[in-house]
């Protein structure tokens, strides 16, 4: 029998029911599609995701800590710092001092670049030039001078200086060598090094950059093919993506993502002690007649400073209150003193000194180091109980602090700022934050204007000693003369913290809170 | 044809009347009646989202009555305390500040700027656009195509752009959240405008020579003034919202100033440990817009002319 062909008829109801239930079976596979990690790296690629834009592979003008790593895989100096914060060979395998103002370097034999060509003599004289000229670079004020290049043949020569350079070997770990005809006086993006990778892609705005093994290597090979880096600013961001596996390592964190992190399947944290200096600086190019420009007020302003709570509380112990002006890694580090937290000393000291209503102006850029806000807001807390008043002024990550630095902004009062002592020398990160001469300050190469030439003097006379003991000697002097200007209303000194996958293997972090991208393997 | 009389049921003024005959439009046809379902389902709207913007803005007005701890005080031997902990209903920040009292303070500023903005955003949009709907010809098209040039704009690129321009002032990002939201406003007025003109009352204002302006400020603007602050109410939700948008992208008021973007945006690195940081300022600006849109949306299907049903069911129940 027929069935009538109105029994086959489907209701608007039962449309609805069978279009709803496409509708949530749709949803539900979407659902499921999107709660699994996507974008995960590929089996022989490295992910690596950093706190702070790589604008470049060069480091002339910037190189904070998580750069080096990436920097130095694709660039690489005739020397770098090992592991135990003394230079060793890396593209020499010569490099002696001489004479007192002179060092001979040879070149390791069969060393080139990842498209075949040579490192040439040439191609160092290019760099350290090119070093030179570059305004405001980071690298080139830890150099007192800049040594000329003196050819002997083709991978022999000699690095010449009119004052004696007993550190140069130290110093030359952050000079990346280029080949000549590709160096500029700026920052490289792209171009050629002779690292164990090669670049295959970058966005210097996104700062993100794809680097492969350079199969060209005059080394032993890396452990992975590929190694992708990216910026992600958040660290919020940073943990997730650690955590979904869509990035292998995260560096620079906060001691409450470790904290969120530590315990959790597939992920290790990793901690060493720094090379690195993270400073409440003052503004010294104040005029004369300022309370900022008074030792002593800046000294009274240190006691506002709850330094014990900072530590424990806001950075949960992952740092140590500094109690010199450069890291205790560092090689000829002396205590000089402590910052003593006593409010009602420092309303008194101010009072007496005449600086009371004092306003602060603290600025600083977003993830210069972690917790950066939270201690600039505890801060702002501290000034207040001793009746000084401030304005906070954060900036965002590329944005023009630089030039507010400079003093060519506007004005500020305290600096948030961290400083890196990539040599491992005492000696070298005092020539970068406390070495500043009238002459240096016109261009404004100093460092937030610190001029204050007894302490200039002792630090010039310390980097062309050449006997060790004899220089140590002053270096501990122009340590002390440094802390006793309070260039800092607190300092302390961080300790690095990274957390990988386990799948990432041998990943050697350093006390320059880098480590060897070469070194590194992946499990599986 | 007759007009059928109406009989509200069997009450005693229904029952009492001769001539009353039985009508099929009873009680329960009128309250099933779509015009009825819209009217409860407005004045639903009305109440929710009336107890919802209320249970924020009232504790926001009044924070500083309240016996709250300083929005700035800090308590670094007591951070990251969670709800319910001694003294803090709400738990307390990374520093120890009670986040009661921020998300209070914070709203005061996000609620502060969003008035602000609404109200220069209103301005600006309902003058213009009543300029472009009455004057029509060129004036019309200058401000139809500036509108639409901006609306074409993205706007949260837009606004991140003027704050790092022009710094992050809370009179800075209140002048430009009022600027990127005139045109909603002005285009609405317009439309309405055109409407408005071609009325008799404006054709018989004009006959008795009053001024163009004269006739659009006072007949003219009035009459549409209702519908488009409608569409105000509704900004103000979209302007909090872009306001704590900026503060988590870090374009906000400056620290120490608490705002909810900020709160959210500083509670990020603690989501896994210190969940309220998060939530609390989630859950308060999530109440506030879906109050204000929900009274918006409420005031904006509610019956304007119940007169005439009203009138009916007097008249059905006198007889």
């Amino acid at each position: 029998m027929t069935v009538p062909f109105a029994d086959h008829q489907v209701s608007r109801r039962s449309l609805l029911r069978w279009g709803a239930a496409a509708g949530a079976f749709v949803a539900v596979t979407s659902l499921t599609a999107c709660a699994g990690p996507t974008g995960l790296p590929g089996k022989g690629t490295l992910t690596l995701a950093l706190n702070r834009s790589l604008v470049s592979l060069d480091n002339k003008l910037n190189q904070f800590d998580a750069a080096v790593t990436v920097q130095r895989a694709v660039r690489q100096g005739l020397t770098e710092i090992g592991p135990d914060i003394t230079p060793r060979l890396v593209l020499a395998d010569r490099f002696e001092l001489t004479a007192p103002t002179q060092w001979t370097v040879h070149l390791r034999p069969g060393i080139r670049y990842s498209d075949g060509t040579p490192v040439t003599v040439e191609d160092v004289a290019t760099a350290l030039e090119m070093y030179s000229k570059v305004q405001g670079g980071f690298v080139a004020s830890f150099f007192p001078e800049f040594p000329t290049v003196g050819k002997i043949d083709d991978s022999t020569f000699t690095l010449d200086t009119k004052k004696p350079l007993p550190v140069l070997d130290a110093l030359m770990a952050n000079i990346l060598i280029t080949p000549a005809a590709a160096n500029k006086p700026a920052e490289l993006q792209g171009g050629v090094g002779s690292g164990p990778f090669l670049v295959t892609k970058f966005n210097r705005g996104a700062g993100t950059y794809s680097l492969r093994r350079n199969e060209n290597y005059w080394g032993e090979a890396a452990g992975v093919d590929r190694v992708e880096v990216q910026f992600l600013a958040e660290e919020s961001s940073r943990v997730i993506a650690l955590r979904s596996g869509a990035v292998d390592v995260i560096d620079s964190i906060t001691p409450d993502s470790a904290t969120q992190l530590q315990g959790l399947p597939n992920i290790t944290i990793q901690r060493a002690s720094a090379l690195r200096m993270n400073q409440i600086f003052f503004n010294f190019r104040k005029p004369a007649g300022h309370p900022l420009a008074n030792a002593k007020v800046r000294e009274a302003l240190t006691m506002a400073v709850d330094g014990h709570a900072l530590v424990h509380d806001v950075l949960v112990g992952s740092v140590i209150q500094a109690d010199g002006v450069v890291p205790p890694s560092t090689k000829g580090y002396v205590k000089t003193g402590e910052y003593v937290y006593d409010p009602a000393e420092a309303r008194r000291r101010l009072a007496s000194l005449g600086a009371t209503g004092l306003t602060l102006k603290i600025i600083w850029e977003t993830g210069e180091f972690a917790s950066d806000a939270s201690i600039m807001e505890a801060l702002a807390e501290m000034f207040g109980q001793v009746g000084v008043k401030t304005t906070l002024q954060e900036f965002e990550a590329g944005g023009d602090i630089s030039t507010w630095r400079q003093g060519r902004g506007g004005e500020w009062d305290l600096l948030g700022n961290g400083f890196g002592g990539p040599t491992g020398q005492a000696i070298n990160v005092l020539q970068g934050m406390y070495a500043g001469t009238a002459e240096k300050e016109r261009t404004r190469d100093t460092y937030q204007g610190y001029v204050q030439p007894a302490v200039a003097s002792l630090i010039a006379q310390a980097s062309s000693e050449p006997d060790e003991k004899a220089r140590d000697a002053i270096v501990v002097k122009a340590q002390q003369a440094a802390w006793d200007t309070w260039p800092c209303v607190w300092q302390f000194v961080p300790k690095s913290i990274l957390a990988r996958r386990t799948r990432v293997q041998d990943l050697a972090l350093s006390d320059s809170n880098s480590y060897p991208l070469t070194d590194v393997h992946l499990e599986g | 044809m007759s007009t059928p009389s109406v009989t509200l049921g069997s009450g005693p003024h229904g029952s009492d009347t001769p001539s009353a005959r039985a009508s099929t439009l009873d009680r329960r046809r009128i309250k099933r009646s779509e015009a009825a379902r819209r009217r409860s389902a407005s004045r639903l709207k009305l109440w929710i989202g009336a107890i919802s913007a209320l249970v924020v803005i009232i504790p926001i007005l009044l924070a500083q009555l309240l016996p709250l701890p300083d929005p700035n005080a800090q308590d670094l031997g007591n951070r990251l305390e969670a709800p319910f902990s001694a003294g803090h209903l709400f738990g307390t920040d990374q520093l120890g500040r009670d986040l009661l009292s921020r998300v209070l303070h914070g709203g005061q500023i996000s609620l502060t700027i969003g008035i602000l903005a609404v109200i220069v955003s209103g301005l600006i949009g309902v003058v213009l656009g009543s300029i472009a709907g009455f004057y029509g010809k060129w004036v019309d098209v200058v401000i139809s195509r500036l509108l639409e040039a901006q609306m074409s704009l993205p706007l949260l690129m837009m606004l991140l752009l003027v704050v790092a321009l022009f710094g992050p002032s809370i009179p800075v990002i209140t002048f430009v959240i009022a600027i990127a939201q005139w045109p909603e406003v002005a285009r609405l007025t317009r439309s309405l405008v055109l409407v408005e003109r071609e009325k008799p009352y404006v054709a018989a204002a004009r006959t008795l020579g009053l001024h163009r302006m004269l006739i659009l400020l006072r007949h003219v603007v009035p009459n549409v003034f209702k519908q488009a602050s409608l569409v105000i109410l509704l900004l103000l939700a979209q302007a909090v919202l872009l306001e704590s948008a900026l503060s988590f992208l870090g374009a906000g008021p400056q620290r120490p100033f608490a705002t909810w973007g900020r709160i959210i945006s500083d509670g990020q690195d603690y989501v896994t440990t210190a969940w309220w940081m998060v939530t609390v300022p989630g859950i308060f600006i999530v109440l506030l817009v879906i109050g204000v849109n929900l009274l918006g949306d409420g005031l904006r299907d509610r019956p304007r002319r119940t007169k005439g049903l009203v009138a009916l069911l007097s008249k059905g129940k006198n007889r």
